[in-house]
């Protein structure tokens, strides 16, 4: 619904001011980026750490199976 | 940045001497400098500084030659782009950010991306949002998408717009699918709407929150879709030039041979290669360990050029975008900000190969101004005459009433010879009738 109501309002831009200080939009749009990423973004770091120890146990049992084989 | 006694200076005024010590003393600095990502530098005393406000005076290691963003092929902006976004990622993990994310602050030294202001990072502060978020979407983003989805082309803009490219227009000129994609829908779409709707309101007292999770998010969610982007497949003139060559193998072989022989006659240690083209006759400079400047016109022989110097690591070879009858001019704050092609040499040598009849013919430039010309950018010059009879210059010649009477060799060397002395001239032979000059400078 978020993202809905983000995409009408990317839509219809607005008309460009005379002059600007685009310093604020600029702020509230990372802030808005950064809450809506930020919970994909530990998922994505978990993700990876955990696949990487997966991978490291893995490698360890194939080491040790070898010497047998 | 300044000049003085031929060497390159920075100096450290007091407001910034207490955060540029601390980022030294944490060792931050010289972690960077010793992974080749920032220039090296060294304290020198104050005798050197620019004027009275100096606390610090930084000789900065020089680099062999400046460019431009607007000189780069699309991967060499990718890679300056990405390099940003990990210099930041690592800053922040060491508690310092960058305040600025100036493409200018980049520059290409040994093949790859280094930082070159040793005056851009600042001490985290805890949940400051990233002050040079827009800078980066301005001078990385919007100009990689343009280029990525809408033209090749639209990189020249960035030679109209030096602080980047205002993300309205990016926003207006980027295609509509691009609205379906969360990454550019949100830093150019949505960032765009947002300067323009909060620009005209005051905020000052309002304090903004970017937890360092969510700066860390933020940084990979402009890390991602870059990483992703390609430059267009749409044909140019250049891309696939060697395929399309005129001369017998044994030809080709003997205009390498040539030049190898005058490079090693000149002994030059900087060669700029005017038209190298993906840089076949570029590389038996800098395969010698020569800095060579491999210039074309043409975005995607440039990028091919890149792709293969990153490839190979190649050290000494720098492929940038150039237009001779258009080149780099001064530009910014008192045409000062950006040096002229011109301003960046002369070159020890340059090479001006299979290019002579697209100036004289394509262009319609006289021989006496090529020559002009060629004397302001370089002290020695290989050039290669390719004459009427040459299927290429007949290529030329067939959409376009042949008015070039005075194009002959007798006439190239008149007018060459005003500026340049004739050290050696050969024929190709092997079936072509080109020749070849190496020629110095009066």
């Amino acid at each position: 619904m978020v993202l809905l109501l983000l995409f009408i309002t990317l839509i219809f831009p607005p008309r460009v001011q005379a002059y600007l200080d685009p310093g604020t939009g600029s702020y509230i749009t990372q802030l808005l980026i950064g809450s809506l990423v930020g919970g994909l973004y530990l998922i994505k770091v978990y993700f990876s750490k955990i696949v990487a120890f997966i991978k490291s146990l893995l490698q360890k049992l194939s080491r040790r199976e070898k010497p047998s084989s | 940045m300044y000049y003085h006694k031929g060497s390159v200076y920075r100096q450290v005024h007091p407001e910034y001497a207490t955060v540029f010590s601390r980022i030294e003393k944490a060792g931050f600095y010289q972690h960077l400098i010793d992974e080749g990502w920032l220039i090296s530098y060294q304290k020198v005393s104050k005798k050197s500084a620019f004027d009275h406000r100096a606390t610090l005076v930084l000789k900065v290691k020089p680099i062999p030659f400046l460019s431009y963003p607007y000189e780069w092929s699309f991967s060499q902006l990718k890679d300056a782009a990405l390099f940003t976004l990990k210099l930041q990622k690592l800053a922040l993990t060491h508690d310092f950010s960058l305040k600025d994310a100036s493409a200018y602050n980049i520059q290409f030294l040994e093949g790859k991306p280094i930082l070159i202001d040793l005056l851009s990072f600042e001490e985290y502060r805890v949940d400051a949002p990233w002050v040079a978020y827009r800078q980066f979407c301005e001078h990385f983003l919007g100009p990689l998408l343009l280029t990525s989805y809408t033209d090749l082309r639209l990189h020249k803009l960035l030679r109209t717009h030096l602080d980047g490219l205002p993300l309205d227009l990016v926003s207006h000129l980027l295609p509509k699918k691009t609205y379906l994609n969360f990454a550019i829908a949100m830093h150019v779409h949505f960032h765009a709407r947002q300067q323009q709707q909060f620009g005209a309101r005051h905020h000052a007292d309002r304090h903004y929150r970017l937890s360092k999770l969510s700066f860390m998010a933020l940084l990979d969610s402009l890390e991602s879709p870059i990483t992703k982007l390609t430059a267009p497949k749409q044909p140019t003139e250049w891309g696939e030039y060697y395929t399309f060559t005129n001369y017998s193998p044994k030809a080709f072989a003997a205009k390498k041979k040539i030049i190898t022989q005058y490079l090693r006659q000149s002994k030059p240690r900087t060669v700029w290669d005017l038209g190298g083209n993906t840089g076949e006759f570029s590389h038996l400079a800098s395969n010698q360990g020569i800095f060579t400047v491999s210039f074309d016109t043409d975005p995607r022989a440039v990028e091919i050029n890149y792709l293969m110097v990153k490839e190979k690591n190649e050290k000494h070879l720098l492929p940038l975008l150039m237009d001779l009858t258009n080149p780099s001019p001064d530009l910014g704050w008192a045409l000062t900000e950006r040096q002229s092609l011109i301003q960046r040499g002369p070159a020890e040598l340059t090479m001006v190969l299979a290019l002579i009849h697209h100036l004289a013919i394509s262009q319609n430039v006289p021989f006496e101004k090529i020559a002009n010309f060629l004397a302001r950018l370089s002290r020695h010059l290989i050039i290669e005459f390719v004459p009427k009879a040459d299927s290429q210059v007949q290529k030329l010649l067939a959409t376009r009433e042949d008015i070039f009477t005075d194009y002959h060799q007798d006439h190239f060397e008149k007018a060459f010879h005003h500026y340049f002395r004739i050290l050696e001239k050969d024929r190709l032979g092997f079936g072509s009738q080109r020749s070849l000059y190496l020629m110095k400078r009066k």
